[in-house]
Parts: structure tokens; sequence; C-alpha cells
């Protein structure tokens, strides 16, 4: 009864990245081991298996736009998303559920079914990390506090469990065209910055910046702001339980209306 | 005799003044509509809106907040600001106001600008103040970030219409839910009046629809609709009452959204009721509750309430309230109820209503799927069968079912092995973010 095909796991580890993940994608897919025979994990292996021979996808840009276009054409835009979102969530299933969510939907008929398939585990996770992503992204478009440095660049400083840089970047982007701006990740020590009129961009490994201090105006407006965070607030109304939950202590601390100066 | 000592308030004293006077109005949401930037600017909006801070009573920030002016020349007896109190007065310049406005946008503070204003002079001069405030903000500083803003009652309707051009959303307070309310505690203000330029607003909003369907680039007049609010509790309306006023709005005028405020006692005044406990916020927050059923779940006022039954119960959200009160339609299966059965099962929102709908033609469902999905089991598996089956044994029993949902800290008696943890039930959950 027990066939033994004596086949080995074959685990394509890959960096914690979307370029990462879909070229462990790649990888994985030309490998022609049989969907069953792969599996994908991201970052550094903590505990390896018996039964599985492991080996490293090098990021590699060309790959990931192949498999991001098909994902595109095939699969909707709707799936698109929620790989991209998904992709920047801590946690470990989320390369595997990634490949197997695109192997289920490019054997559908119509691949855009996929997005819809709640009830297959792998698709489910990838929803739910896509909305956990956007909530995390959604939350720092409005806790991110930039201040004008001496340069008039508006530099910003986050420490989100989400590396949603990119998610937030276009939000920014359009809506401070003018501006030059820098949102720096500092758990990540990666940066997105956009120069006025141009483009935004990722720095990696953006160690140092080098801190020109503040404008001018900036302790003013700051102090505004303040005044206006604490006059706005109805005193028969207070509710700091409320105010606690809707805005936890880690954003606070970057946060002028909660620091004192 | 009236001395009055002119004195000079910098910026700062004003905006502490403007902002706290302001502070009692409760739409802030910056939500409703959708806009890139041009390039040649600065500020955008998205849709479902941004919470920018949270105020030390727990609310959204989203927008700087303001009066133009609190030098009021009326005098409403619930506001803080009317002519008769004795309270610091002040009054912002356009440049002010988009100087903060800029300032604070750049810096990622706010969503943009909600700006109110007391009646200075006369209305149409507040208006025109108003006017050339936004002007100034659209066309000098290009700011295409999200302004709401007042129409002051009794001022020109040419000059409300130009205002309605630059801003995104409108509102006018009816300020207490009744004719008579409004007449015993705001003498200055009527009813009819009031009316007029939501009337205004709500047909130009139209005749935009129709300008915009055949010219595309035309200008967008209140693109994120009107919105208005209602005093709760300083005059003796009931929760039926309100809640036909409410809809009425949202009918014939096509309100966006209507606010409810629980009323403060700022003002000691005779003709002004004292609320025992302060506040009436567990009041205001069913009537929110109840609100969102109108709006998104397809309920009518009369199904909730009666004129023998006119207010809700404290004790229960409306819908659950409801729910018990109709067990005959009870339990829903999940894999065949249409949409509209089953938003009526309590502890099933629209967004889990919607995924259900799309997920089970696609495969079978279960009750682990559905608390993915967002259904709150610990209400809903009183209401439901999931292919023909309870999640427990529980009886669909009125007297049970309210035990238990009150009961919300302790655990369901049953057989069941398993069972979920059950979270306080906290009788301030937001509706706006869950039910
Ligand atoms: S018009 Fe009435 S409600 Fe408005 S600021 Fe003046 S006194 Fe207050």
């Amino acid at each position: 009864m027990s066939s033994c095909h004596c086949l080995m796991i074959r685990v394509f580890q890959c960096e914690d990245t979307l370029t990462g993940i879909l070229s462990g994608v790649y990888d994985a897919w030309s490998s022609r081991l049989g969907h069953r025979n792969v599996r994908l994990q991201t970052g550094d292996n903590e505990n390896m298996e018996l039964f599985c021979e492991y080996e490293q996808t090098v990021p590699d840009l060309e790959k990931a736009e192949k498999v991001l276009r098909t994902i595109y054409k095939k699969l909707g835009e709707e799936a698109y998303e929620m790989i991209a979102y998904a992709a920047v969530c801590p946690h470990s299933g989320k390369a595997d559920a990634i490949y197997r969510m695109i192997v289920i939907g490019l054997s559908l008929p119509d691949g855009r079914e996929i997005s819809r398939m709640l009830t297959q585990p792998d698709v489910q996770l990838v929803f739910e990390l896509r909305r956990k992503a956007w909530h995390i992204a959604h939350r720092y478009m409005g806790f991110v506090r930039f201040r004008e440095l001496k340069n008039g660049v508006l530099f910003s400083e986050i420490d989100a469990e989400a590396d949603i840089l990119a998610l937030i970047a276009p939000h920014f982007a359009d809506r401070l065209p003018l501006e030059n701006w820098v949102v720096y990740d500092r758990r990540r020590k990666k940066a997105v910055v956009h120069p006025a009129q141009k483009s935004w961009m990722i720095l990696e490994e953006a160690e140092a910046f080098a801190d020109l201090g503040n404008s001018d105006e900036e302790a003013y407006y700051e102090s505004l702001w303040k005044v206006f965070h604490r006059a706005i607030g109805i005193a028969s109304r207070r509710n700091a339980g409320l105010q606690m939950s809707q805005l936890p202590r880690k954003f606070r601390q970057f946060m002028n209306e909660f620091v004192d100066l | 005799m009236d001395y009055r000592i002119e004195q000079q308030i910098d910026l700062s004293q004003k905006l502490e003044i403007l902002a706290d006077a302001a502070k009692y109005d409760v739409a802030c949401t910056s939500s409703g509509v959708e806009r890139n930037n041009s390039g040649k600017g600065i500020g955008n909006c998205i849709k479902p809106g941004i919470c920018h801070s949270f105020s030390a009573d727990g609310r959204c920030i989203s927008l700087l907040k303001i009066l133009f002016t609190n030098e009021c020349i009326f005098d409403c007896r619930y506001c803080i600001n009317r002519r008769s109190n004795d309270v610091p007065r002040a009054s912002f310049t356009p440049q002010e106001v988009c100087d903060l406005t800029i300032g604070f946008y750049r810096r990622n503070y706010i969503e943009g600008l909600f700006l109110s204003s007391g009646i200075l002079g006369s209305p149409d001069l507040t208006m025109d103040l108003l006017y050339q405030t936004l002007y100034k903000l659209r066309t000098e500083y290009h700011f295409q970030g999200y302004i709401h803003v007042k129409a002051i009652p009794g001022a020109d309707p040419e000059l409300i219409e130009r205002t309605g051009y630059l801003a995104d959303r409108m509102s006018i307070n009816l300020e207490l839910p009744t004719a008579e309310g409004l007449k015993a505690l705001a003498p200055q203000k009527n009813r009819p009046k009031l009316l007029a330029p939501i009337q205004q607003v709500r047909r130009m909003r139209i005749q935009n629809k129709n300008e915009l369907a055949v010219y595309r680039h035309a200008p967008r007049f209140v693109p994120a609709g009107q919105s208005t609010q209602m005093i709760i509790g300083a005059t003796g309306e009931s929760d039926w009452q309100i809640m036909k006023v409410a809809e009425h709005m949202y009918k014939k005028y096509e309100m966006k959204r209507v606010f409810y405020s629980a009323f403060l006692r700022v003002n000691d005044d005779s003709l002004l009721p004292v609320i025992p406990g302060g506040p009436p916020l567990l009041r205001e927050h069913r009537l929110y509750q109840a609100d969102w059923l109108l709006r998104f779940y397809g309920f009518g006022t009369d199904e909730l309430l009666s004129e023998e039954k006119p207010d809700f119960n404290l004790l229960l959200d409306p819908k659950c309230d409801w729910a018990l009160r109709h067990l005959e339609q009870f339990p829903v299966e999940v894999m065949k109820a249409d949409y509209a059965m089953l938003l009526r099962v309590p502890g099933i929102g629209y967004r889990s209503a919607g995924r259900i709908i799309k997920a089970r033609r696609l495969g079978t469902l279960d009750y682990a799927n559905l608390k993915k999905m967002g259904v709150v089991l610990k209400r809903a598996i009183y209401f439901i069968t999931c292919g023909g089956k309870q999640m427990y044994p529980v009886k669909l029993e009125e007297n049970f079912i309210l035990r238990n949902i009150l009961d919300g800290g302790g655990r369901l008696r049953t057989a069941a092995e398993e069972q979920p943890v059950y979270e306080q039930l906290s009788l301030f959950d937001d509706p706006r973010f869950s039910m």
C-alpha cells in the first residue's frame, strides 16, 4: 500500500520581499518537481526538517515581473492586489500560500474566481494577510508625521510591524507631489524617498539619515497642532480607554501631540 | 454702555478658542470622495477617509475642525458661543485658516478642513468669509484635500452655490429634531430657514450630476454630499421621532449622513434639562446603530420602533432587539438565505454577508469559515444554521438568548466540548466598526 516515492520535498527559501517570493514561485514552478513536492519559505530556516532539501532562491526582478504579469492577466487585479499586499505581512506561511493560490488559480477555467475562493485555506490566508496589511498601511497613512527639516524636506520616521513603505508611498506621492519627502522605517532600515515632481523610490540599508535639524517654522506648527489637539477633546466625554484602543502606544512615540517637548 | 477691551491675540490663542468652540460638532469624517492630485498642488482624497489622531474623548481626528468665528450675534440656548455668554471671542482671517490648513496638511496631521462658523454680523457676511477662505485655499494654494464647510442658513443662495463648488461636503445642522424644539431653544432660527439651504444643495447636486453626465470635466458640486446633525436629549423627542426625522432626511434630501450629538449642558439655562448621569451617550450610541441599520441593512424606522415602543432598549443593540422580537424568522440557513435576510442576522455585518454570498457559490461553508469572514459567532449562533446544523444545540428562545447575550462575559451552558473564547461584550462597540 505505501508506495514510497522516496521523494524529498524541495524547499525554496526566498527573501522576505514580494520580489523574493515571486522569484521563489518562478523557481518552484520551473523546477517541474510537481506542486506537491515543493514548498516555499521566507527567511532563514531555523528548524530544518527531515526529508527536505533546501534551495536558496535568489531574488530576481525579471522573474518576479514575469510572475506578476501572469497573475495580473490570468488571475485578475483583485488577486494581484491580494498577493502584493499579503507579501508584506510577517507570516511564516505566506510564501507557500501565495504559491498554492497561484497554482490553483491557473488550474481554473476562469482564474479570476480564485480571489473569491475563501473556503480554500491558502486563499483564505492570503486574503487575511491582505486585509491585515491594508489595515496597517491605512493606519500609517494617518499616523505618519512629517517634520520639516532645515532644507525644506519633510521627514518622517516609523517602526512598522509590516513592510508597508511601498504600500503607502503611492498615497503620499500623489498627495504631496511638489514636496521632497522621506519616510524612514527604523525597523527595516529602509526608506522611501520622494524628490519633488519625480517618482518615489525605496532605499535599502538607509542607515544614516543625517539629521539636519528642523526648520525654523517647525516648532511653531508643532505647538499649534498640540493646541488644536488639546482643544478639540470634550472633557465631559473623556475616554482614555477608547483613545488607547484606537491609537495604541506604539504609534504615539512618533506623534508630536503625544510627546512632550 | 458696552466697554470692550480690544486686545491683540495671536494665532495660537485664536486656534485654541475656535477649536474649542467647534468641538461639539460631531461630524469629522473625511470620507466619500476619491480624488487624485492634479500634479500641480497639494492634497488628495481617499474614499474611506483617514483618521490622523484621536482626541482625549476617543473620537477620530481627521479634519482641522474650527469655527471661522465665535463672535456670534445669535443666542441659541444650548450653545456655548451664544451672544449672552461671557466667553473669549475670536475670528480668523481667510489667510490664517489657509496657513493652518496647509501647515498641518503638509505634516500629515489632517485630511483637510472642517470650517464651521457662528454668525458674524450677518449670514451673508459670514458666508462670504467662508467662501473667500475656500476660494483662496483651492485657487491660490491649489489645495485638493478634503473640505467640509457649513452653509449658513439665511445667506444668499448664490454664495452658497459658489461655495458648494469648492467644498467636498456641505452641512446645515437641524440642531433639534423638531420645529417646536428649535423654536424653544433657538429663537432666531426656524425650521423652514434651515431646510431651505438643505433643499438647495440637494437640487444643485442633482443638476450637477446631469451636467457631469454631459460634460465630464464640469466642476463638481459638493461631491461627498451633505450631512446634518441633531442634538439628542435637549428636548423631549422620542427615539422614534428622531429616527423618523433621520429617515426623512435620507430619503427626501439624499443626506449622506445624519449625526447625533448627546446633549451636553454647557449653559446654565432654565429651559435646558438637567440629565442625571450626564450626556446620554448610550442613547446616542443606539441611535447611531439604528442609523446604520437604516442606511446599510435595509431596515425601516417603523420596524425598529413604533408609537407604542418609542425608545430603544438601552441594554441591547437595535438589531438584536429586532431579532428577538422576530424569532419566527429564525434560524436562517447561511448556505441558502438571500443577502437581505443575512443582513438581518445579529453578528453578520454587511461585509461578512457579502463575503458569504461570494464564497458559498464556490464551496461549502462551515463555522470556522464564517468566523474568518468576520461573523461574530457569539451573537450569530442563536440565529443561524450552517449546512443544516447549529454550531451548538442552543435554544431559539427569547429569554435564553437574552440571558446569554447580556452575559457576554460568561460561557455558554451547553454540552459542547469545544467552545470559543468569549470576549466581554462591550456596550460601546463602535457601530462604525462592528455589528
Ligand atoms: S448660531 Fe447659535 S448655535 Fe451657531 S454659534 Fe451662534 S449661538 Fe451658537
